[in-house]
């Protein structure tokens, strides 16, 4: 299959509707704080930065938080903007660390690092921003003591559980998918390999 | 909840905000989620709460939906009234419970803060109740153009949005589709432990990215054959038409925005 312009764009649309898809089907854990929930909606984020390139990570992530917008409403705007940059922070270090290594145990290694990377990043930008852009919505100063113990003890721990999730979901469904995509020869590093090995 | 996903949020009933250029409510509920801080005591939150209210009915969508786009934020609004009711000390002491003295500006302050984040999530629900997804994405495609001559491919991600709206129920359907096929052969996505559950799940997400790749390389292929060759000098079906009511609406949310900030105690 030809890889054209306009195969990448339907590809990174149909990927991003499908994250949206998978994000309706979302549900909070119960040993959580109530207003983190875990959905599957990162698989289809991981496959486009992996098979394609980490733009296309960026841009299908910020098509499945567009769209869940429009179809769910803009009720919480912090939220949106949280989730979009825990995908970021998920997806590239998977995308660069996978690329690097090029095998299922640089996927691994590249899952369990991104796992680390993101939660520890998302529990700092809850610290600095976040949470204080929720404290000033609602005109209440919890201090920093405050912040940083809800960072802490409900963030960090939520967000590893959360990678770890994703993790177990998408290596059985990389090792599926992967030979059949590559067989096809999708994907533009893909292509590059055999090009190179010709 | 298939059903509630694959309409959206948009209630197609005929009404003065309906009709509003889509471009026209993007400006005015941007320049609503500023007006919303402006207000600070008694009066301005009168004419914050008129104003919503006159919205809601002006929209002549049925209230429930307002009530399910707050359903996602009442808790954190419930919380934030506790909070003040609680731990601000102002004003005369209500009465006390459990050691706790409820002061009346405590309740005072509970209620405008709740307020103003329910004012926010109710005029962004307007926006999304009375636009079509692909209208919101034209209007926001329409305002990114100007950013085209720094690289930002403005075109390309309308068309993706596009698409991408268009897939969502055709992917829910599919989705259901796959989930009934799956329990036809004795799965149970429910049941088991957390393994079986992970492989359950796996058996489900796998036939939906496949058929998905499927669906993405005939639609390239049938836009290809088409002559699809970006967006320069493509012609639109709708095209956005910005008219006198537009201009009408935006001077009426700056009016509200200058009522809020005379009223405003500074």
């Amino acid at each position: 299959m030809k890889q054209t312009k306009t195969f990448r764009l339907v590809m990174y649309a149909v990927l991003g509707s499908m994250a949206a898809a998978l994000m309706f089907f979302s549900f909070p854990m119960p040993m959580f704080l109530s207003f983190l929930s875990i959905d599957a909606s990162e698989l289809p984020v991981l496959f486009a930065a992996l098979l394609f390139s980490p733009i296309a990570g960026i841009v299908v992530a910020g098509i499945k938080i567009l769209l869940y917008t429009l179809f769910m409403g803009a009720g919480d705007p912090i939220g949106m903007v949280s989730n979009f940059m825990a995908s970021l922070l998920f997806v590239l270090p998977v995308a660069y660390v996978y690329r690097h290594f090029g095998s299922v145990k640089g996927l691994i290694a590249g899952l369990g690092l991104a796992t680390v990377f993101m939660a520890g990043m998302m529990a700092l930008l809850n610290y600095l921003v976040f949470l204080p852009a929720y404290t000033w919505l609602m005109d209440f100063d919890l201090g920093s003591q405050g912040l940083l113990s809800i960072a802490l003890a409900g963030i960090l721990p939520f967000n590893l559980f959360k990678g770890l999730f994703i993790s177990l979901l998408f290596i059985p469904l990389f090792l599926k998918l992967f030979p059949l995509l590559q067989e096809k020869s999708y994907g533009a590093h893909l292509q590059r390999k055999t090009a190179a090995n010709q | 909840m298939l059903q509630n996903i694959v309409i959206g949020q948009y209630i197609p009933v005929d009404s003065p905000l309906h009709r509003l250029d889509s471009r026209a409510k993007i400006l005015c509920l941007l320049a609503l989620a500023v007006i919303v801080f402006l207000a600070n005591e008694f009066w301005s939150y009168t004419a914050l709460v008129t104003t919503v209210i006159l919205f809601v009915v002006l929209s002549r969508v049925p209230l429930k939906f307002f009530l399910k786009g707050l359903l996602p934020i009442f808790i954190l609004i419930i919380f934030t009234f506790f909070l003040h009711a609680f731990f601000t000390n102002e004003g005369a002491v209500l009465f006390s419970v459990l050691g706790f003295s409820v002061y009346s500006g405590g309740i005072e302050q509970g209620v405008y803060i709740s307020v103003r984040i329910g004012s926010l999530v109710v005029f962004a629900s307007l926006l999304t109740l009375t636009t079509t997804p692909i209208d919101l994405t034209d209007g926001f495609e329409s305002f990114l153009r100007p950013f085209k001559r720094f690289g930002l491919p403005a075109h390309e991600m309308a068309l993706m949005m596009s698409i991408s709206i268009r897939l969502i129920p055709t992917l829910l359907l599919e989705a259901d589709r796959i989930l009934k096929a799956q329990a036809a052969r004795g799965a149970d996505f429910a049941k088991g432990s957390l393994r079986t559950r992970l492989e359950t799940l796996t058996a489900f997400i796998i036939p939906l990215f496949v058929r998905s790749f499927k669906r993405a390389e005939d639609m390239a292929t049938a836009m290809d054959a088409r002559g699809y060759r970006g967006g320069e000098g493509r012609t639109k079906l709708r095209v956005l038409k910005w008219r006198a009511r537009d201009t009408i609406a935006c001077i009426i949310v700056a009016g509200v925005g200058v009522v809020l900030a005379l009223l405003r105690d500074f």
